[in-house]
């Protein structure tokens, strides 16, 4: 059988078991190793490609983040976050959708997982909202857009693992994504503001309110200083940042602010445990696919493909591979997207000269919108199910906020000395900086 | 109730055997002490390495409660159902197409299951011959979770075939939020007027 035949029957074996309701993991692993039957490569290397997919240090900043979101939600201390949210913008109109996205440009900032986002916001503020009269599609829709910020913002599970996998620096991606994030916030305000609905008028929140909620949040509102903190003076690493932050929960933030809840942090640790997992063995498995797929030439005939329409035009490289991962993002999670297209990706961002941390968060971006488009849009998926609505009508909603979207990224195509900028003043070697030798500062690749 | 009770999922009762709940609870325990396991030896690594007296065999601790955690998660996560899936296309359906794309989709974990047990197992063998460091512990020591978790994920596919065949695999049951997000109390009150 020929490569291009195994690779299809692989994709497709994948999509079918997917399809059919097999979880990711098993699908990915079942279509490689039935197309590895097909080749000489031995299933004992599947199994080993799959295990080596997880041996990889920069991956264990992804359990901590999840902990950090899993103790901040079952402490319930976000609803102090939630409530400093609704002081500084719940009087503007739009109401309680401008404190969707507000808070969840907060919470992105600590749990760095779409889902636990999407999860969160939609009991703390779903309830809120369609008591308030907003239309529970609409609620759905804002709440799972807002909620892809945390894709983008640091600490971003999914820029962990395009880091880990790709080779490229995890801080420089985290600051890369912070001004996309910041745009994609800021659209969703603007939106809510001319294109939503009014909401409830509230008076503006006197400053001595936004104080004292600000200083009611003040200490959960430390992690991200102690993430963005600790990584940008290069005290600690990712992965170190994470376990810092958590250290920071329950040593001081918890006993602090939610004493009672000690004795529940057993039950918070077992949870995360096996939540941590699920992505982590989907990585896995994607790993294995990933390699079999690289190693049937099947990532090499699209870089070809690419390469041949593209040239060496970056603009054009970019757009064609955000226009081939928006059609994949529709059918499969970020996570595995990354790691089966890695190859793909570093040929061609090597091919057309793009600075590999712009290259990464746009492609984070652009996954971060299949996030919320069909037919498998998991957070608007999970928006619905939480929020009580039907998909479809949760997807109706949605369609005008995709152009939020797709300003951010064409933005993000056009204009990567904006998207790096903030990476090139904090973490300068991130971006491919180095120390001028003959005197003060760095010396950048144009 | 006491954690283990809690820790056991109360949903699809009728896909489960009584007899391996309390092994359930067990891997979910053995999930969070692992988690609390390697957040503890990071933060030793780091501590040790600022006072410039590094521990060099924390990493490796590290690695292997990282290792197992994911493995012991993998497994726990087929008995809860808690898998990542595309769609529950099977939730749809009802009377024998539901058994056929039930079965179906077990039929595929098992075979996933299977291979696990077999090719980890000779992966396992192998890993005698690579040693990790600084302990020189052979390899294989991390590859052993491979094979237990397929032995555990055939375990409970087959629990939930024999089970599913035997009772069916639809059930009305209420639909549960996820246990892992807490309630919130709600939003501090706040004047407002609809316009």
């Amino acid at each position: 059988m020929s490569s291009t035949l195994i690779v299809l029957l692989m994709v497709f074996l994948f999509l079918f078991f997917g399809y059919l309701g097999v979880p990711v993991a098993f699908s990915l692993l079942a279509g490689t190793l039935i197309g590895a039957i097909f080749t000489d490569v031995s299933a004992t290397a599947i199994v080993q490609k799959m295990f080596d997919g997880m041996d990889n240090e920069a991956l264990l900043a992804i359990p901590f983040f999840l902990l950090v979101g899993e103790l901040m939600s079952s402490a319930n201390i976000v609803l102090r976050v939630a409530n400093l949210s609704l002081r500084l913008v719940g009087h503007i109109r739009g109401g309680l959708s401008q404190v969707v996205t507000v808070f969840s440009m907060f919470f992105s900032e600590m749990s760095g997982s779409t889902t636990a986002d999407v999860a969160v916001i939609s009991r703390a503020l779903g309830g809120p909202m369609k008591r308030e009269g907003y239309s529970p599609p609409f609620i759905a829709a804002i709440i799972a857009a807002a909620s892809t910020i945390a894709a983008l913002v640091p600490p971003s599970i999914t820029a962990v693992v395009y880091g880990a996998i790709g080779n490229v620096s995890i801080a420089g991606l985290f600051m890369a994504g912070v001004v996309p994030g910041l745009m994609i916030g800021i659209g969703l305000m603007i939106y809510c503001y001319i294109f939503g609905p009014a909401g409830m008028t509230r008076p503006r929140a006197p400053f001595r309110d936004v104080a004292l909620a600000f200083r009611d949040a003040s200490l959960p509102l430390m992690i991200p200083v102690i993430l963005l903190g600790g990584i940008v003076t290069g005290f600690f690493t990712p992965t170190e940042a994470g376990v810092v932050a958590v250290a920071w929960i329950i040593v001081v933030v918890i006993p602090a602010l939610k004493r009672g809840h000690i004795k529940l942090l057993p039950w918070d640790f077992c949870l995360a445990g096996l939540i941590f997992s699920l992505p982590l063995i989907t990585i896995g498995a994607a790993n294995a696919f990933g390699w079999l797929f690289a190693y049937l030439r099947g990532a090499l005939m699209i870089a070809e493909w690419i390469t041949g329409l593209a040239g060496d035009n970056p603009q054009l490289t970019m757009f064609l591979l955000v226009l081939l991962f928006t059609i994949i993002g529709d059918f499969i999670e970020p996570v595995p997207t990354i790691i089966i297209f890695m190859p793909l990706v570093n040929a061609l961002t090597q091919a057309a000269d793009i600075n590999p941390v712009h290259m990464g968060v746009v492609l984070i971006a652009t996954l971060a919108f299949g996030l919320i488009t069909p037919p498998y849009g998991l957070v608007l998926l999970m928006a619905s199910k939480f929020v009580g609505v039907r998909f479809s009508q949760a997807l109706r909603a949605a369609l005008p906020i995709y152009c939020v979207f797709l300003i951010t990224i064409a933005f993000m195509i056009f204009f990567p000395k904006v998207v790096l900028w903030l990476p090139k003043q904090v973490l300068p070697e991130s971006v491919g900086c180095f120390k001028n030798p003959s005197g003060a500062g760095y010396i950048c690749p144009q | 109730m006491t954690l283990a009770d809690r820790l056991v999922l109360k949903q699809r009762r009728h896909l489960k055997w009584r007899a391996l709940d309390p092994l359930e609870a067990a891997l979910m325990i053995l999930c969070g002490l692992l988690l609390l396991g390697f957040c503890t030896t990071v933060i030793f690594d780091i501590i040790t390495r600022e006072i410039g007296r590094p521990w060099l065999w924390l990493q490796e601790v590290t690695s292997t409660f990282f290792i197992y955690a994911i493995f012991t998660g993998t497994a726990v996560a087929v008995r809860r159902n808690d898998h990542l899936c595309l769609t529950a296309i099977a939730d749809t359906l009802t009377g024998a197409a539901r058994t056929v794309v039930e079965v179906a989709t077990r039929a595929v974990v098992l075979g996933v299951a299977l291979c696990f047990i077999w090719f980890g197992y000779l992966n396992f063998l192998r890993g005698f011959s690579s040693f990790r460091m600084p302990s020189m512990t052979p390899i294989a020591s991390l590859y052993a979770a491979i094979p237990i978790c397929g032995v555990l994920v055939a375990l409970f596919t087959i629990e939930q075939l024999v089970n599913g065949v035997r009772n069916g695999f639809a059930r009305d049951e209420p639909p549960e939020p996820p246990p892992h997000v807490a309630e919130i109390d709600g939003l501090a009150p706040v004047g407002g007027e609809r316009t």
